[in-house]
């Protein structure tokens, strides 16, 4: 690869399909075939588009490395940069260079069940963790728990409703919170009365009981909820081990020089684009700020 | 290490032939502040200065520099190092540069930073503390090795260190130049650096500074010194050992931008916002103590993120003095 770590590699949109009025699912490809080749990542990495001319952001991974041939990304519409690039055209070029950070360690976690706790947008890099599991099959349960603002937020929708009604076959369990009531959302709630609730994330947690010996609880979304989620989990004497989450700081050259995204104190320093930005709750529990 | 030792008489031979291995840069004086600037002639180098205002990194984390330029919708590289000569650097800012070696030299490499890295020969410069230095409580008031030569003063010329095989070289083309040391250049090295030794006004004392400082996190003294703060971000430009950068692509035309990077300062406000408008560092009290931690930082492999050579306080408009920031923090504990 390139001398240059800097240097982005030239990746075309193959697709781009809006997922709600705020967020595009973008799929690339990489034009030359030996990067694309050499590109594999974990779960929970990123990457940093390169908007050339224009600037850099860093994206979570969402589609999973079982799947060969193209890279996703879902990208919100947040800012100067992201609006940009949801304005380009299927077939046009855009700079990736990656992946980075440290991603979830799937190898560790094999065998043992899953709970994935996605807020918002946090959906994204867990998306990537949901179809690792299920294609690759080497885990026990996968539930997912999803809390949205509203029908019209829920990103992956249809893979969602699909996993709702078929996922019991691959051991996977589909819950879901929203906060803003809709006829869709009703009709929902009506249709898995016992998976979707009007509610905050933390609601889905009622009644389960886990098999704390052997689950992993991975958790993305915004900064807010990470304490409310984790205090239902250590509630119920998940070791904080076994918690991981991935976090989000500014970041500008995701390889640990430009120094944004650190975080900590005079004992414990951290780059989340490095060290993370998947962290456990024993890494939150020494390093101050991380959550 | 090999020494060997330079004349009075020898110097400016010596000092000349430097330039056989690129630009030379020194210690200057310009109006009441010293800076290092390309020299032609001894006579422009101010020998016994304090510190310079920027510190060393100016040659290898560029305040500005042109990572890329935009060709035909491609990134082409625009890295270019020269070879230079770093005449007179103190023995913290040795330690600085050890210190960014860190960072940028780790995988993955910068190799803006690397290129200009091994392009430049360094030549260190014994020196007496004034006000302002606690190099001495860092350990880093001697430079161990990152330098070519280090020439340490004696009553009638220097005693010169040699760090590297470069600095063989240089010793080597020179060889009329340089004499072997006696017993009294001995006597006389070890007397400077024993006068040095207690010549230090400014004391940190280090034992269990790291964790007393993490306790203190809630002291109100941050506060008290985040107010009188100006967060100009001054202390950020000056240190040794402070890198954070921020990117920018920039139009030239409209066919042609450049990418840059220039310093960064984590007492900008937007320094750790993201989008949507969250910071995670909003206030000037978070961005204070921010720094400080950062810089206390004790890293195993290379020590502090601090060498102690007091620019931060020199150049501080609101008089905010580091070690005693430090000093009353761990003192609140109480
Ligand atoms: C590890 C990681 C993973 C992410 N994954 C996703 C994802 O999967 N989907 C998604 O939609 N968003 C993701 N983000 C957030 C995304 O990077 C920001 O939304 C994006 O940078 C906003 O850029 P902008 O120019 O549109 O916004 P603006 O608000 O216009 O940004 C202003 C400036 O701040 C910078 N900036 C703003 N937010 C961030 C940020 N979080 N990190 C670094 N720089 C920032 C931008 O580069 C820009 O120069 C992720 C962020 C991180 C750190
Ligand atoms: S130089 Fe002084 S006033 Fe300026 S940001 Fe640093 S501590 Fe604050
Ligand atoms: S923090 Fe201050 S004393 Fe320490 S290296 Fe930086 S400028 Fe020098
Ligand atoms: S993003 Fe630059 S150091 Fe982490």
């Amino acid at each position: 690869m390139s001398e240059n770590p800097h240097q982005s590699y030239d990746a075309r949109i193959l697709e781009m399909k809006d997922l709600t009025p705020r967020e595009k699912l973008f799929t690339l490809r990489f034009l030359d075939p030996e990067v694309g080749e050499h590109f594999t990542f974990r779960p929970g990495q990123f990457v940093i588009v390169d908007m050339r001319g224009f600037g850099e952001f860093p994206i979570s991974l969402c589609s999973s490395p079982t799947r060969k041939g193209y890279i996703q990304l879902c990208i919100r519409k947040a800012g100067r940069m992201t609006k940009f690039i949801h304005k380009m055209k299927e077939g046009e070029i855009v700079g990736i260079r990656g992946p980075y950070g440290n991603g979830f360690p799937m190898e560790e976690m094999e065998g043992s069940n899953l709970i994935l706790v996605a807020g918002g947008l946090g959906m994204a890099p867990l998306r990537s963790v949901l179809w690792y599991a299920l294609d690759t099959a080497k885990y026990e349960d996968v539930w997912l728990f999803y809390g949205t603002k509203a029908y019209e937020d829920i990103l992956f929708r249809d893979e969602i409703v699909h996993l709702m009604k078929h996922g019991k076959a691959m051991g996977c369990k589909v819950k879901l919170a929203y906060e803003v009531e809709s006829p869709s959302c009703v009709y929902l709630e009506r249709g898995f009365s016992d998976r979707v609730c009007k509610g905050v994330v933390t609601d889905l947690f009622r009644g389960e009981i886990f098999d704390v010996e052997n689950t992993y609880a991975l958790i993305c979304g915004p900064p807010v909820m990470y304490r409310f989620v984790i205090r239902e989990l250590l509630d119920r004497k998940l070791s904080p081990g076994r918690i991981y989450m991935t976090l989000e700081r500014r970041m500008r050259c995701g390889i640990g020089k430009c120094g944004h995204c650190i975080v900590g104190t005079s004992t414990s320093i951290k780059y989340v684009c490095k060290d993370g930005p998947v962290f456990t709750y024993w890494d939150a529990l020494s390093t101050r700020g991380l959550i | 290490m090999r020494y060997v030792k330079l004349s009075i008489e020898n110097f400016s031979s010596f000092f000349n032939s430097l330039r056989n291995w690129g630009k030379v840069y020194a210690p200057t004086k310009r109006g009441s502040i010293y800076t290092f600037q390309e020299v032609h002639d001894q006579e422009e180098i101010e020998l016994n200065y304090t510190r310079t205002m920027l510190p060393p990194k100016k040659f290898f984390v560029r305040p500005r520099e042109k990572m890329f330029q935009l060709k035909n919708g491609h990134w082409e590289n625009r890295s270019n190092a020269e070879p230079i000569v770093l005449f007179g650097l103190h023995s913290c800012d040795i330690h600085g540069l050890k210190i960014l070696d860190k960072v940028y030299l780790e995988e993955p490499i910068d190799p803006y930073y690397k290129a200009r890295r091994e392009k430049a020969l360094i030549i260190g410069i014994s020196c007496m503390p004034d006000e302002y230095c606690f190099c001495k409580s860092l350990g880093t008031r001697f430079a161990m090795d990152g330098f070519d030569l280090f020439l340490h003063e004696l009553p009638d010329g220097w005693l010169v260190r040699v760090g590297s095989v470069r600095g063989h070289e240089i010793a080597w083309a020179n060889e009329d130049l340089f004499e072997e040391v006696t017993d009294e250049d001995l006597r006389n090295f070890k007397e400077f650096e024993e006068k040095r030794s207690k010549s230090f006004k400014k004391e940190l004392p280090g034992e269990g500074l790291a964790d007393m400082l993490d306790l203190a996190y809630n002291s109100p003294v941050w506060k008290k010194y985040a107010e009188i703060c100006l967060a100009c971000g001054n202390c950020n430009m000056v240190c040794p050992t402070c890198r954070c950068y921020e990117v920018c692509d920039r139009w030239i035309n409209s066919y042609e931008s450049v990418r840059e990077r220039r310093y960064d300062s984590c007492f900008m406000e937007n320094h750790g916002l993201v989008a949507g408008g969250h910071n995670f560092r909003p206030t000037r009290l978070d961005r204070f103590r921010h720094r400080y931690y950062c810089k206390s930082y004790f890293d195993p492999s290379s020590g502090y993120n601090c060498v102690g050579c007091g620019r931060c306080d020199e150049f501080c408009p609101a008089k905010i003095e580091h070690v005693k920031v430090l000093e009353e923090v761990r003192g609140s504990l109480r």
